[in-house]
């Protein structure tokens, strides 16, 4: 416990650090992109210091989604842009993405890619840096390139096909400096050279080590360094894997099954990179895995069992976003994707004595979000980790 | 000329197996119209202990896909007729592949299954297998207990191709199975799915059920297919569907229920087959809203140890009932009914359905009654499974079923596993999972991992139903599919216990389990199981 509270003073001190270039304060976003007739929203959550949300405030993004998808497509970017911060949000079924000044709470526009860029089978996932957004495509598996101009504005670039090697379609996705790092779900997964912003192949396709028994990459994280990609992948057990891009390139990985919780499909390193958090989408939890940034390997760390509400309020569970952006990251925050009519946003806290960790779902958790009928698996947080 | 083309063309035809009737037949025989009554199928009867049919096997995009087993009866082509026969009778069935259809969403061509596939110039043998296509097949004999082997009851290697010359299965109806209502449908790999959904699938029913349950005899006999057709003609996954009955939509209120005619009060026996490619059916038959008493002759083609009365009958996808029924009063109104099953928080949607109105009505034409019962029952010879109940198991196993999916929508992975093994995707190259001998009697703890429902089966015996999350089954029962409930999500993960009955030599070989929700089948929720000679 007493580590907890070391944690989360100094979460509180360095968040307000982190907000200093921006008025905007300690938030939660998540996308609602829900199907036709219901008008897909994101919805903002101020995080208080002790990592409780209030202060909720809907913004429609304009667009229809589909309310579902893969669980590796990260549907929310949180860019800061000077004194604002930058929400993308996208709509899978009418294939654009969403603006918002989280300052203001505003939609900026919604940005198309290419007329073939399509997203309606399984979503559209985003990641960003200072100068672009990428969104994967799943539909026509495809990676687009946006600018993102002053004003939260997207400039559409070009787009690139990005299929697996077999026939997988494109669904994690993760940048890191000039490396992009993709999985496709059908076992492969590929890196892209971004140095000129626009996606080029590497030509590093492979199957990863864990695809001969089924584990199927699916979520996909890199290190600060740049020098490890892990992965999380679809399978019965717990299973990530490992691969060194310190050349720039993908390297073949290393696998590892580090428990008993099923389809570990999607994966967040904690800021200090001590831990991999992983969601057992639909297994209901998360796991917490060890992780040497050193080295690269993975050993067992703990897991919370399903979360409130599985399997009667709510049936899989999306990427968890952490509260701070230091150490562990204080409390996780688990979409999960409503069975009723409603989603919910778990809250669980993670505990280290040294020698064993816990999760452990807090007091009060989920909290219900009825203005997303059904459709959450991605939450973004500001501040954002630095990496 | 056109008569010399026909001629040649007969001639060309002739020398690669088919007839100028199937050359010109377009597609399948035109299915029944919503709001009709609903007629038995066709029955084809054994003669001199041989039931010798030939099927054609098409495919025909209309309003629905139809992939249709034609049968050349004398008043013209007719749909998967129900085939007759006695214990110990031989089936010769010679189906002749001429399908067609190629979904728009189907994969890839997958490679062939075996070295002599697909080398060019070579004739193709469909007993070591092929393409495994869309437009391959193969046929189950679902719940017979005979050899698995080509041209009997195999379909790992097993694969007719749309251009082989006809096929013939030929088998006996082992003189010591039960009498009762059997299936078959096609079973190939991947593609099982689409061409049950097509509507291929028929009854064999092993006759002289009278004899060991004489309540039977002389009633009417009615015999009920329930299929499933989607409403999308390319559906290639699960999607929306809905029931037919006999080949009848049963969408009521979209369209008008089939209809069932009966004489006021008639007490009749009813032969019901869960033929869908996914739907768990909880049948019932209302007077008014009004459930029932359903009286249980038989389950997946074995009689029950003792007839029972229920209100209404839970049949996973595959599974059959056979139960007398009376029928209502005149002036009452009445209807057969699926009241649907929860099949778990991410399982598919299985609402309730009408699935036929009961009219009771003087002018009705009551089906052909089954024979009377004899008066002294007959002496039977030994019976398959017998003592089973009092048996000790020579092994325990455990074997479970999960899922790995990307996402809401998947692609998922469907797995069949025994425990302590890798969880694999099954592919036709697997080597068995499980290896036996004949002889073995085994307990099989059959575990759901995951939050939708499965339906078990194994091919090539039937085996003792013993209990459900470890609580013993008061009577159990032979069965040969089983509901495995799906995982609330918390606590224990819900099991069968199946007692598996390996003794009789005949069933020798290599055969699969599998979901039989088939899409999972297709998906990879299948294993081997190896039974060597004793």
């Amino acid at each position: 416990m007493r580590v907890i509270v070391l944690q989360t003073a100094l979460g509180f001190l360095l968040t307000g650090m982190a907000s200093a270039g921006s008025t905007v304060g300690s938030f939660l976003v998540t996308n609602n992109d829900v199907s036709t007739g219901f008008g897909s929203t994101a919805t903002f959550y101020s995080i208080g210091a002790n990592g409780a949300v209030s202060d909720k405030t809907v913004v429609s993004t304009n667009g229809i989604g589909i309310a579902g998808g893969f669980f590796a497509a990260s549907r929310v970017a949180v860019v800061p842009q000077g004194s604002d911060v930058c929400v993308f949000a996208s709509n899978a079924a009418s294939a654009d993405i969403a603006g918002i000044s989280a300052g203001s709470h505003t939609l900026t526009g919604d940005f198309p890619a290419s007329s073939t860029d399509t997203g309606s089978g399984n979503g559209v996932g985003l990641a960003a840096n200072a100068n672009y957004l990428y969104a994967t495509f799943s539909s026509s598996s495809t990676i687009a390139t946006f600018q993102i101009r002053t004003g939260c504005v997207l400039s559409f670039v070009s787009d690139v096909s990005a299929v697996g090697l077999n026939a997988g379609l494109v669904g994690g996705m993760a940048i890191h400096g000039n490396i992009m790092v993709v999985t496709y779900g059908d076992g492969s997964i590929e890196s892209f050279n971004i140095s000129n912003g626009v996606p080029v192949s590497n030509d590093d396709a492979e199957n990863s080590a864990g695809s001969v028994n089924d584990h199927l990459p699916n979520g996909v994280d890199i290190t600060e360094d740049g020098h490890y990609a892990v992965f999380g992948d679809a399978s019965t057990v717990t299973t990530l894997e490992v691969s060194d891009i310190s050349s720039g390139k993908l390297t073949p990985t290393v696998s590892y099954d580090v428990g008993p919780s099923w389809n570990s499909g999607t994966v967040r390193l904690s800021p200090d990179e001590a831990l991999i958090f992983v969601t057992n989408d639909s297994g209901g939890g998360i796991t917490a895995v060890l992780f040497d940034k050193t080295t690269g390997k993975i050993s067992p760390g703990c897991t919370s069992g399903p979360l409130k509400g599985f399997y009667s309020s709510w049936a899989y569970a999306g990427a968890a976003a952490m509260q701070l952006p230091t150490a562990a990251g204080g409390l996780l925050y688990v979409p999960e994707f409503g069975l009723n009519g409603f989603s919910s946003i778990g809250i669980v806290q993670f505990t280290f004595s040294g020698t064993a960790c816990t999760l452990a779902e807090v007091s009060g958790s989920p909290i219900v979000d009825n203005s997303d009928p059904s459709a959450l698996l991605s939450i973004g947080v500001y501040p954002v980790r630095p990496f | 000329m056109v008569r010399i083309y026909k001629f040649l063309l007969a001639a060309l035809l002739s020398c690669a197996g088919l007839t100028l009737a199937d050359a010109q037949s377009t597609g399948c025989p035109p299915r029944p119209s919503a709001g009709t009554v609903v007629n038995n199928p066709l029955d084809i009867y054994s003669s001199n202990g041989v039931l010798t049919a030939n099927f054609t096997f098409k495919s025909e995009l209309a309003a629905y896909l139809e992939e249709c087993y034609i049968y050349q009866s004398g008043t013209g082509p007719v749909e998967a007729p129900t085939l007759r026969l006695n214990p110990g009778d031989q089936l010769v069935l010679n189906l002749t592949n001429r399908l067609s259809y190629l979904p728009p969403s189907a994969p890839a061509q997958k490679p062939a299954m075996g070295p002599m596939a697909s080398m060019p110039g070579m004739t193709h043998d469909p007993c070591s297998g092929g393409t495994m296509a869309a437009t391959s097949t193969n046929i189950h004999f679902h719940g017979l207990n005979i050899p698995p082997v080509c041209h009997q009851d195999e379909i790992i290697n097993t694969d007719i191709e749309n251009t082989d010359p006809p096929f013939e299965y030929s088998f006996q109806v082992p003189t010591n199975d039960a009498p009762g209502m059997y299936w078959y449908h096609p079973h190939l790999h991947g593609q099982a799915t689409l061409q049950v959904n097509g509507g291929a699938a028929g009854a064999l029913i092993v006759g002289g059920i009278e004899k060991v349950a004489p309540q039977v005899g002389g009633l009417p006999e009615r015999v009920f297919i329930i299929r499933q057709q989607f409403t999308n003609p390319n559906s290639w996954i699960a999607g929306p569907y809905q029931l037919t009955l006999n080949y009848q939509p049963a969408a009521a209120p979209a369209s008008a229920s089939p209809i069932i005619q009966m004489q006021p009060g008639a007490k009749e026996f009813w032969r019901v087959a869960n033929s869908s490619s996914q739907a768990f059916l909880t049948l019932a038959v209302l007077f008014g809203k009004t459930a029932q008493p359903l009286e249980i002759i038989a389950l997946d083609g074995i009689p029950v140890t003792a007839p029972y009365s229920v209100n209404s009958i839970t049949l996973p996808p595959a599974g059959r009932a056979e139960f007398v029924m009376t029928g209502p009063p005149a002036g009452q109104a009445a209807s057969f009914w699926q009241t649907g099953f929860n099949t778990g928080p991410i399982g598919n949607p299985n609402s309730a359905q009408e699935l036929a109105v009961i009219q009771a009505t003087t002018s009705a034409k009551e089906p052909p009654s089954l024979p009377p019962a004899p008066a002294k029952p007959a002496a039977s010879g030994p019976q398959r499974f017998a003592g089973l109940a009092g048996l000790t198991a020579t092994t325990q196993r455990k074997i479970y079923f999960a899922e790995a999916t990307n996402g809401t929508n998947g692609p998922t992975e469907f797995f069949i596993t025994v425990d302590g093994q890798t969880p694999k995707v099954f592919s036709m190259s697997d080597p068995p999972a499980i290896t036996t001998t004949v002889g073995a009697v085994e307990d099989w703890t059959v575990e759901n991992r995951t939050g939708e429902t499965h339906a078990f089966h194994i091919h090539q015996i039937h085996f003792l139903f013993m209990a459900i999350s470890g609580v013993a089954q008061a009577d159990p029962q032979l069965r040969d599919t089983v509901v495995v409930p799906a995982w609330s999500g918390s606590g224990p993960y819900p099991s069968v216990t199946l007692r598996m009955d390996f003794r009789d030599p005949e069933i020798a070989g290599t055969f699969v389990f599998h979901c039989h929700v088939l899409d999972h089948e297709d998906a990879g929720m299948m294993a081997k199981i190896q039974v060597n000679p004793n």
